[in-house]
């Protein structure tokens, strides 16, 4: 269900980037990774596009820590990953969301990622399990019915922003995001019947 | 199936060995259209008697692999005319062969399951089809000859006056609707859709599903990470 993942790795030796390249396309085929030569590239690389993870070599920040603050705070969303291969000042090191060494295992790599993700994924995990619900109920059978997100909105005396919101934990609850896909799981779940159906 | 396959070709490997570890990649055979047999000839053997940049070939090849391959030297302008080859034929396999395969399993599985709501599912299938085939003829009418005329007119250098206002990145966005309802279609099978007579139809109908996913997924990776950016390069020279 989630989307590609852009990395950006800071590293100047090609060896330890080819390397950290292979390891990370081992754990999931959703990555795709850029390499930067410095901070300032990684910087306009981020302007470009959107990207989840950062990893960076602290050699690189060692010196320029203010402006890897400012870029820090700039990209809250991301979270930056410290690749460590000599010793570095805890000080530096707290700078990071995590910190992986060029020691580490393929396991202890790979489980480093997956708790990443899975941070991150915290929301949709808690819900993901649950039924839904009788508010979510009563967005899906109108969906179900045809209505446009505004309809719907009207009809159930709430704001458009938050029957997208339902509409949103719908399709994380179920795992259908298709207005298609869900009317057929509400005809399953006898929430409408297929008489009702708009075509 | 999504099991990624663990190592890394090179040029230097037997094709046919690739294909005993890893059959999908019979699919980018085809697409390459790299005949059969293949004796003991190495990858880079084999592109060149077929003319086919062995580094393009790599990364192709490594994608079905599960490995990110960087090129020793980096992709021209003038493969574009492969890429492009290959994900037409890529595009046929789909709206000739797997899409079809499906509406026909589906369709049997509608028959031996007759619970009312099966009906619904040819019919999410088949609207479903006509939507990919949209976007198929989209790409192979519109964004693969712009993306070919433009080549054509930096080889002569001269300006794309006509549509230099299109832009390759427009149509980025296109195809995530395609793997979002395949999955929604795997999720009702696996999750939903009440079992009477269909169970080993319906596995079936998983594995040609998961089989397209496998193939969609790398195949907008070659647009998405390999053909756009090589042509938004070529967009940015004008």
């Amino acid at each position: 269900m989630n989307k590609y993942k852009n990395i950006i790795i800071i590293e100047s030796s090609s060896i330890i980037y080819e390397g950290l390249a292979n390891i990370l396309m081992k754990i999931s085929q959703k990555y795709q990774l850029t390499q930067a030569g410095s901070l300032e590239e990684a910087n306009r690389l981020l302007i470009k596009k959107r990207y989840d993870i950062v990893i960076v070599n602290p050699l690189f920040i060692f010196n320029n820590i203010k402006s890897f603050n400012e870029i820090k705070c700039q990209y809250s969303s991301i979270k930056w990953v410290g690749l460590i291969y000599s010793y570095f000042d805890l000080k530096l090191l707290s700078l990071f969301d995590g910190t992986i060494s060029i020691s580490d295992s393929h396991e202890a790599i790979f489980s480093f990622f997956s708790k990443l993700n899975s941070n991150e994924n915290q929301q949709d995990q808690v819900s993901s399990q649950e039924i839904l619900s009788e508010r979510e109920i009563d967005v899906l059978k109108l969906l179900a019915k045809g209505m446009a997100n505004k309809e719907i909105a009207s009809r159930l005396n709430i704001s458009t922003n938050t029957v997208i919101t339902h509409r949103k934990n719908i399709s994380i609850k179920t795992g259908i995001k298709s207005i298609s896909g869900l009317t057929i799981y509400a005809v399953v779940q006898k929430l409408v019947s297929i008489e009702n159906l708009s075509d | 199936m999504n099991q990624t396959v663990n190592f890394q070709l090179s040029s230097d490997i037997k094709l046919s060995d690739c294909i005993t570890i890893n059959p999908y990649l019979l699919l980018l055979l085809e697409h390459f259209d790299i005949g059969f047999p293949l004796h003991d000839k190495s990858i880079k053997i084999i592109c060149d008697e077929n003319h086919l940049n062995c580094e393009l070939f790599l990364i192709f090849a490594n994608l079905y692999n599960g490995h990110q391959y960087i090129p020793k030297t980096p992709l021209s302008y003038n493969d574009t005319q492969a890429i492009i080859n290959y994900l037409k034929k890529s595009h046929n396999y789909y709206s000739e062969e797997i899409y079809p395969n499906i509406l026909i399993t589906i369709n049997q599985m509608a028959e031996l399951n007759n619970f009312k709501e099966m009906a619904l599912v040819p019919k999410f299938f088949i609207k479903y089809f006509n939507e990919v085939i949209e976007h198929f003829d989209y790409e192979n009418n519109v964004v693969f000859p712009y993306i070919l005329e433009l080549n054509e007119h930096i080889k002569a250098k001269t300006q794309n006056e006509k549509k230099s206002k299109y832009s390759v990145l427009e149509y980025k966005e296109h195809h995530n609707d395609i793997e979002e309802k395949l999955n929604d279609l795997k999720n009702l099978l696996i999750k939903y859709l009440p079992q009477k007579n269909d169970q080993s139809i319906r596995r079936k109908l998983l594995l040609l599903l998961s089989e397209l996913e496998y193939d969609l997924n790398i195949h907008s990776k070659i647009e998405d990470f390999i053909l756009i950016p090589l042509v938004a390069q070529m967009e940015s020279r004008k």
